[in-house]
């Protein structure tokens, strides 16, 4: 299960390698086309890093448990993943006194709250959780903590459940309200953004290994100026440097929402569009 | 000379044209009208939901027909033996559809399981199933918020609503749309905080057209149990169960007209000031 500190030293055994591949580039020289390709997996290594850092996210899910635990004032949260493989979900971040002995449960799809609200894909309160036959006891009594009341809402991303967020013993009030749900509800939204970026980003870094791997192998040793051209001249790039202004842009838009970012993309389309089909003004043409 | 008539003109043409009953006027239905001492008898009613369990005491035994639908190797495959509830969240629904019309006829269609790939598909064939045989009320107390199921979806309740099949469907109880309870052609409920069964209320900024209690309800769940709990798929079979009952006393409405009496019925609705 991947941890911040997972996240960090993914994050940095990549950028090691790709500057090792980079550093390899230089000695060995490159051709324009080579140059070229090496741009683009750049380009993708710059995009990611500005809008999907891993390590940015392992914090940021903790940070949105933590919170959401702090809105919600409850004495325990917990993350967890749906591995469609076993058909379990798994915790991914756990906070409250039993944390540890949270962290290496599994839990069956559709068992107790948590496993139901994973395969109904709707948040679940349980006010008196001792005697309700939806909680999944077997798992209490082996962590040794039962809650009184449970508030528990799916993570949904393009469509999916991908995991669940949960809070355990609302503080000050007996049970949770359906303002809770509500209000828990944009939290999940958040982590599953959060974890679709993160994963989006890792895919992404063994795409570029895979380019530089399929790069490298084609030099050959003439030793080609334009990489090598490329790679010194990087910080001054103009074109390099716009692409990484806009890709900030598009990350701002990026984490207000999915649909913000879809609609982001449908315009800068319908923008290329348009100017791919519109009439360069020095042609002449019939006036109808 | 007969002048031509336009397509889907002829239901009005002179030798087609029928004669339907009139309502009572709409202002002064009450609930003795609208059902009486109806209890829903011989109305067929579908819980598409995650099966339904006849042995419960809230369900009484009576569970006149069943189908399972899953997605298998070569396609969709349909169970018609008597299944158990897989979750207990179906039964919740018939428990309360029960306890509303004691005498209807409770079909369970079962779409939910443990399997998390295929559903909206599963799901669309259910409520093709439940129109296709005749049942007059769905309770849907689930939906899909998948884009890609947006137009199958809305073909099916179309169809259900030409049919005079009633798709009685919760709203989503996350501040995302859910389908089918978006359509026009549904009757969408979602949940107010009393408690008693019969109370609606009409909300006339739609999608969300009703609203009954699903809010700290208690309600059946598995193995002969009960829990309180809250969410929108309580308030649907409330008004399944209603859907049912008036049925029972007034056979072959329309869709249209279902949602004229509910309205008619809701307690926010009150007469003119004079």
């Amino acid at each position: 299960m991947p941890t911040t500190d997972d996240a960090l030293t993914e994050a940095r055994r990549t950028i090691e390698w790709q500057e090792q591949e980079i550093e390899r580039l230089r000695s060995r020289g490159a051709e324009n086309r080579i140059s070229e390709d090496l741009r683009h997996a750049l380009s993708l290594a710059s995009l990611t890093a500005t809008i999907a850092a891993p390590s940015e996210h392992g914090r940021l899910l903790q940070s949105i448990v933590e919170t959401a635990a702090r809105v919600i004032p409850s004495d325990a949260a917990s993350l967890f993943l749906i591995d469609s493989t076993t058909e379990e979900l798994i915790f991914e971040i756990a906070l409250g006194q039993k944390a540890e002995e949270v962290k290496s449960f599994r839990v069956p799809l559709g068992h107790g709250i948590a496993g139901l609200v994973a395969v109904s894909g709707q948040p679940m309160t349980v006010s008196d959780v001792e005697h309700d036959p939806r909680h999944a006891s077997d798992v209490s009594q082996q962590i040794g903590y039962t809650p009184h009341s449970i508030l528990c809402c799916p993570l949904v991303y393009n469509d999916e459940v991908i995991g669940v967020l949960e809070l355990l013993d609302r503080k000050g009030a007996p049970a949770y309200s359906p303002e809770d749900i509500e209000t828990l509800w944009y939290f999940a939204n958040q982590a599953a953004i959060a974890l679709e970026l993160s994963r989006t980003s890792r895919s992404l870094s063994r795409l570029i290994t895979a380019a530089m791997q399929a790069t490298s192998s084609r030099l050959d040793e003439s030793g080609m100026s334009g990489a090598l051209r490329f790679v010194e001249n990087l910080e001054e790039d103009r074109v390099y440097r716009r692409a990484l202004e806009l890709a900030d842009l598009v990350r701002e838009i990026a984490w207000r929402g999915e649909d913000e970012l879809l609609l982001c993309e449908g315009v800068l389309r319908d923008f290329i569009r348009y100017l791919t089909s519109r009439v360069d003004p020095g042609s002449t043409g019939e006036h109808a | 000379m007969i002048a031509p008539r336009p397509a889907y003109s002829d239901p009005f043409g002179p030798e087609s044209l029928q004669t339907l009953r009139r309502l009572e006027p709409i202002e002064d239905i009450t609930p003795e009208w609208a059902w009486g001492s109806g209890t829903g008898a011989g109305v067929k009613v579908a819980v598409i939901d995650s099966g339904v369990d006849a042995q419960h005491p809230a369900i009484g035994g009576r569970v006149e027909g069943y189908v399972a639908i899953t997605e298998g190797p070569d396609g969709l495959e349909y169970d018609t033996r008597p299944h158990d509830d897989v979750f207990g969240h179906g039964t919740a629904c018939a428990g309360i559809i029960r306890a509303v019309a004691p005498e209807c006829e409770i079909y369970s269609v079962r779409v939910l399981g443990r399997m998390l790939s295929g559903r909206g598909n599963v799901f669309a064939a259910g409520i093709r199933w439940a129109v296709e045989n005749g049942m007059q009320v769905c309770n849907l107390s689930l939906g899909t918020t998948k884009q890609a199921f947006y137009q199958t979806l809305h073909d099916l309740a179309d169809s259900a609503y030409f049919r005079n099949t009633m798709l009685v469907t919760a709203a989503n109880n996350i501040p995302m749309p859910s389908y089918p309870s978006v359509y026009a052609s549904v009757i969408a409920v979602a949940a107010h905080a009393e408690s008693d069964p019969y109370r609606l209320y009409y909300n006339p900024a739609p999608p969300v057209e009703f609203g009954a209690p699903g809010i700290q309800v208690r309600v059946a769940w598995r193995r002969g149990g009960y829990v309180t709990t809250t969410g929108n798929s309580f308030a649907a079979p409330h008004v399944t169960g209603i859907v049912a009952k008036i049925l029972g006393q007034h056979p072959g409405l329309t869709v249209f007209q279902m949602k004229g009496i509910l309205h008619a019925l809701a307690a926010n609705v009150t007469p003119p000031v004079d």
